[in-house]
């Protein structure tokens, strides 16, 4: 009867070969589990490649640490959980066996066979009672370290390595079909038959590998619906792969899973749900015992006798539970593993008892989708009514379970959770505690929130609740049915390790200068070339140039233009004659500085608006609501990635830029604050003569796609790439302010110190109304500078002191070599807002000394600027 | 009123967004450097062979055309014209497969615009030929990850 097929230290005993068996015995792979060459066939699971080797012990549970053997064989239960290359919490029983693969247990202290930790199993249980960790380990404090430590170690299920880097590709992928179907079974295939027979696109999902062959339709499988999202989204975990499948109808045919009994020994290795058992006939050819016990309450499950018996197993006693349900069941072991069992004083011997109650319906994702679940007292298990437009149930999730009976709730006592080792016990002594509610009793005892979500736990901890409480299990309910329904790796839900990234058209460049690329937004930019002291020295000594393509650009054009940023901005525009520019700072409703830039005349009609690096989307969408609230005669183009732009800044800028062009750039011809179109090198441009930096200055714009030739012929005449680090110096010399660095959520411009900004006699702007009452209020606190006055920089973020209280905090701080100190701005108390005023700010713990500078430190009269 | 010429690509050498990215990739042909003139408030009426529409919404038109006819056709066009070439890059894909892990666009109903790659992009379909076209500044992103989906899918 028993073939042998065996290999590398492996035993493998399979029985002869059966009708629909998976494996195909012609080809042999091998995986090692514990170290050890195990020899499996294709088609195997882990799982049953262990099993035929000899293995049963297949893990320890999560709290007591009780020996856990195969129950379900179809990838519910906690049972078969190991660490499978790396990754932890694998089920086996469903993991297809490949080669090569390294196989370890977790959970375990020592070893699977001796795990130190089941000492709470032995004689810790009446120190671990339900909710013990909110209870014990508070005293005294000081020793909290150390329980957090033991508590971290012994908590949570397998161990993933820290210093791991990603190995596997994760992809997503997204679907849109007519009709998703979510099961394989029967019914599941008559739905898709049905559906793809009237010219429905139809994708059906199955776990199991095996699904019958499609017919008119896809199928992924083995693969898992995780849930039913809004819109008829679906992500399905098939392997590596998520998809992301939107449907515009949903069959739901995910059938019943059997429920295990609740016995004194019901986690014993050798107790088995029938379907577990039949898995191992069937599909895998192996005799899941010698001698068993099969206790069920449907036709289905009990006809695992029979598979049994075919199997060549001594089937002892078959009891209906319909008919002929024992009051108590006590299932005996030694070591863990099965030796018998007694059902109302009748003791059988025996290696494997085969017992489940009335299979529960399948109906998380219909319950996810919006569907009502209702007790049905008939059959003793949920159903669900009710369903939502465009989700429809077919087979046994229906409650279509054949002739059943409700079973007791409980044999005698024993586990109800095998994935939290909760016991009957602990439920009552939660409903002792006062946790009537079943959503209160799952925090409380953490039943149904193992690793199983819920599967073969919820009914029987329902059940037992109302027996418990003399009610109704309708009056109990049910727990909320939430996503994933099925286990999903981490790594699988967050995709590929891709994140958008925008580049400038110069990226290249900076590249290949040796820069080092920093993430500023959305944007990778040049923060250095290696040197920003020296690249600070450049700009103020002869020449540098800076990509600034980074800024936003809007174009804002029409009759109406003048009048849409006269309302958009407390300055004023409309007096702005084209070819100048000005500087413009954007205030919400509520007054607060939302972003700055320049804003160039371009024509009568015609504005160019420069916005902050991270703000462009931002304030576009701002000017396109508003324009469209307003409905004036004016279009707003976004052309921030059309136009590049740098910023060629220093006292020979204009020697190197004549070189560049025939245009007239001479002081009188392009004077401070002038904007002005010529040909650079070539290439139309738009040029803006303004200064961040301090240093006289030309921001030229122009199309992207000629950044890299105009950058060449800049750097070809003598100008040095300078990066974000030195322009932030350079501002910092000059106090010019970064919003969102310099400013947050509640600055408003007066307090900045820039009043001159706001014109209060304009008829309206956008956040007027709150400038007003902030003028009448007074400055809370004022942005001011200082420098420091003992060779220190401090942290950005430090806090100011004043009479050892905090006052205020500083927002950037550099080392300026021009001026030997640390320099910074920083947000002081309206009091303290003066020239020369003493600060303290501390730094690493100790007070540190600096004075308030209401000037720029670099060019306090702007003479380089409009030089 | 300014011609806004230094915002349109003109005589000096030109450099795709993507050419770097695009170096010895197979399977992605590179649009960068395709006319794209936005039409607003109007029809743009009859197109010049060799040019084709996007309706954006019910009043924004992307207009496209070969590069040297750019120019001359911005001067046509009826309503406010923007040239939008330096804005937008563009590639050319093919396979629905590669699609399905770019996009959740539903790819019966295009052209339309979504995320592709996780950035905004318009996508259009001719059998199994797809054009996308997004933000320049996200170019190389894009291609970075249609090369790492398409290794994926080899």
């Amino acid at each position: 009867m028993h073939g042998s097929a065996g290999g590398a230290g492996a035993v493998l005993t399979r029985l002869d070969p059966q009708p629909r068996e998976r494996i195909d015995r012609s080809a042999e792979l091998t995986f090692s589990y514990r170290g050890k060459p195990v020899t499996a066939f294709d088609g195997d699971t882990i799982g049953s490649a262990l099993y035929a080797s000899g293995v049963r012990v297949f893990s320890r549970s999560f709290k007591y640490h009780r020996r856990r053997g195969l129950l379900c064989c179809s990838g519910a239960c906690p049972n078969c959980m190991m660490t499978v290359d790396g990754v932890p919490n694998v089920r086996v029983c469903a993991e297809p066996a490949r080669a090569g693969a390294v196989v370890h247990p977790q959970n375990v202290l020592g070893s699977i066979d001796r795990d130190l930790l089941s000492i709470v199993d032995r004689i810790g249980r009446p120190f671990t009672p339900v909710g013990f960790y909110y209870r014990t380990m508070i005293r005294p404090r000081r020793l909290w370290p150390t329980y957090e430590r033991f508590l971290r170690n012994v908590a949570g299920l397998g161990r993933i390595d820290r210093h791991g880097v990603r190995t596997t590709r994760y992809d997503t992928e997204h679907r849109r079909v007519d009709v998703l179907v979510v099961g394989g079974g029967a019914s599941g295939l008559r739905a898709a038959r049905e559906a793809a027979a009237g010219g429905e696109r139809v994708l059906l999902v199955d776990e199991n590998p095996c699904a019958a062959p499609a017919d008119g339709f896809d199928v992924v499988a083995p693969a898992r619906a995780l849930g039913i999202y809004e819109g008829g989204l679906v992500p399905v975990a098939a392997g590596t792969l998520l998809l992301r499948v939107r449907a515009r109808r949903i069959v739901i045919a995910t059938g019943a899973v059997e429920q295990p009994l609740v016995f004194p020994g019901n986690d014993l290795v050798g107790v088995m749900l029938p379907d577990g058992a039949r898995r191992l006939v069937e599909d895998f050819a192996l005799a899941p015992g010698d001698r068993a016990v099969v206790l069920a309450a449907d036709d289905r499950a009990l006809a695992v006798a029979d598979v049994l018996r075919r199997a060549g197993v001594d089937v002892v006693a078959s009891i209906d539970l319909r008919t002929d349900e024992p009051a108590k069941i006590e299932a005996a072991g030694r070591r863990g593993r099965l030796h018998g069992v007694t059902i109302d004083g009748a003791h059988h011997d025996c290696d494997l008892l085969v017992a489940a109650g009335t299979p529960q319906p399948a109906y998380s994702l219909l319950a996810q989708a919006g569907a009502r679940v209702e007790y049905d007292t008939s059959r003793g298990v949920f159903c669900p009514t009710d369903l939502p437009p465009g989700i429809e149930a077919a087979g046994r999730v229906t409650g279509a379970l054949g002739e059943v009976a409700p079973t007791r709730a409980s044999h005698g006592g024993g586990f109800v959770c095998i994935c939290e080792d909760v016991a009957t016990k602990d439920l009552e002594r939660a409903l002792a505690e006062g946790f009537d509610s079943i959503e209160l009793a799952k925090r409380y005892t953490t039943v149904t929130m193992g690793p199983c979500q819920g599967r073969l736990c919820h009914l029987s901890s329902i059940r037992l609740y109302a027996r418990l409480q003399g009610a109704a299990e309708a009056a109990i309910g049910t727990t909320t049915a939430r996503p994933p329904w099925a286990p999903v790796e981490l790594g699988l839900l967050a995709g590929r390790s891709h994140e958008p990234a925008k580049r400038t058209a110069l990226h290249a460049r900076h590249e290949q200068a040796g820069a080092e690329i920093v993430w500023t937004g959305a944007w990778k930019r040049a923060h250095s070339y290696g040197d920003a002291a020296a690249e600070v020295r450049a700009v103020h000594e002869a020449a540098g140039v800076i990509d600034v393509s980074t800024l936003g650009k809007l174009l804002v054009t029409g009759p109406d233009a003048a009048a849409f940023l006269e309302r958009l901005y407390p300055n004023r525009f409309a007096d702005l004659k084209p070819g100048r520019v000005r500087y413009g700072v954007l205030s919400t409703d509520a007054g607060r500085i939302m972003d700055d830039g320049t804003v160039a005349r371009l024509g009568e009609e015609q504005y160019y608006v420069t916005t902050t690096s991270t703000g462009s989307d931002s304030v576009h969408g701002w000017f396109e609501w508003w324009n469209a609230s307003w409905g004036m005669d004016v279009e707003v183009v976004n052309l921030t990635g059309a136009v590049a732009a740098v910023n060629v800044a220093g006292p020979n800028a204009r020697d190197l830029l004549a070189q560049a062009t025939s245009a007239d750039v001479s002081r009188e011809a392009l004077p401070y604050l002038a904007a002005r179109e010529a040909t650079v090198a070539d290439v139309p441009c738009l040029i803006l003569r303004i200064g961040f930096v301090g240093e006289l200055g030309y921001e030229l714009h122009f199309a992207s796609p000629h950044a890299e030739h105009l950058w060449d012929t800049l750097v070809g005449l003598g100008a040095t790439p300078f990066g974000l680090e030195a322009q932030r110096i350079l501002r910092l010399e000059k106090q010019h302010i970064i919003v969102g660095q310099d400013t947050d959520s509640e600055s408003n411009v007066l307090d900045a110190q820039m009043p001159w900004i706001v014109k209060f006699d304009k008829d309206d702007f956008v956040g007027k109304w709150a400038l007003e009452h902030a003028r009448a209020r007074g400055p809370r606190e004022l942005l001011v500078g200082f420098e420091m006055l003992d060779g220190v920089v401090p942290p950005e973020g430090s806090q100011v002191v004043r009479g050892g209280r905090p006052g205020g905090r500083v927002t950037s701080a550099r080392w300026s070599e021009r001026l030997e100190r640390g320099i910074g701005l920083a947000w002081v108390p309206p009091e303290h807002a003066r020239e020369d005023a003493e600060l303290e700010i501390r730094v690493d713990g100790r007070l540190e000394h600096a004075r308030v500078r209401l000037q720029p430190f670099y060019d306090p009269d702007g003479s380089q600027l409009r030089t | 009123m300014s011609e806004l010429a230094f915002i349109s690509p003109g005589a000096a050498p030109l450099v795709s967004p993507l050419a770097r990215t695009l170096a010895g990739a197979a399977g992605i042909g590179d649009l960068s450097l395709l006319g794209k003139l936005e039409v607003r408030n109007a029809d743009p009426g009859v197109l010049p062979d060799g040019a084709s529409l996007i309706r954006i919404s019910p009043e924004r038109v992307l207009v496209l055309c070969p590069e040297g006819e750019r120019a001359a056709l911005k001067d046509v066009l009826p309503g406010f014209v923007v040239d939008l070439t330096a804005a937008l890059a563009g590639i050319r894909v093919e396979g629905e497969p590669l699609l399905r892990r770019l996009t959740d666009l539903d790819l019966d109903r295009l052209p339309a615009a979504g995320k592709v790659a996780g950035v905004p992009a318009l996508v259009t379909r001719d059998g199994e030929r797809f054009d996308i076209f997004f933000a320049q500044e996200y170019g190389a992103s894009v291609v970075e990850l249609v090369r790492d989906v398409q290794e994926g899918l080899a």
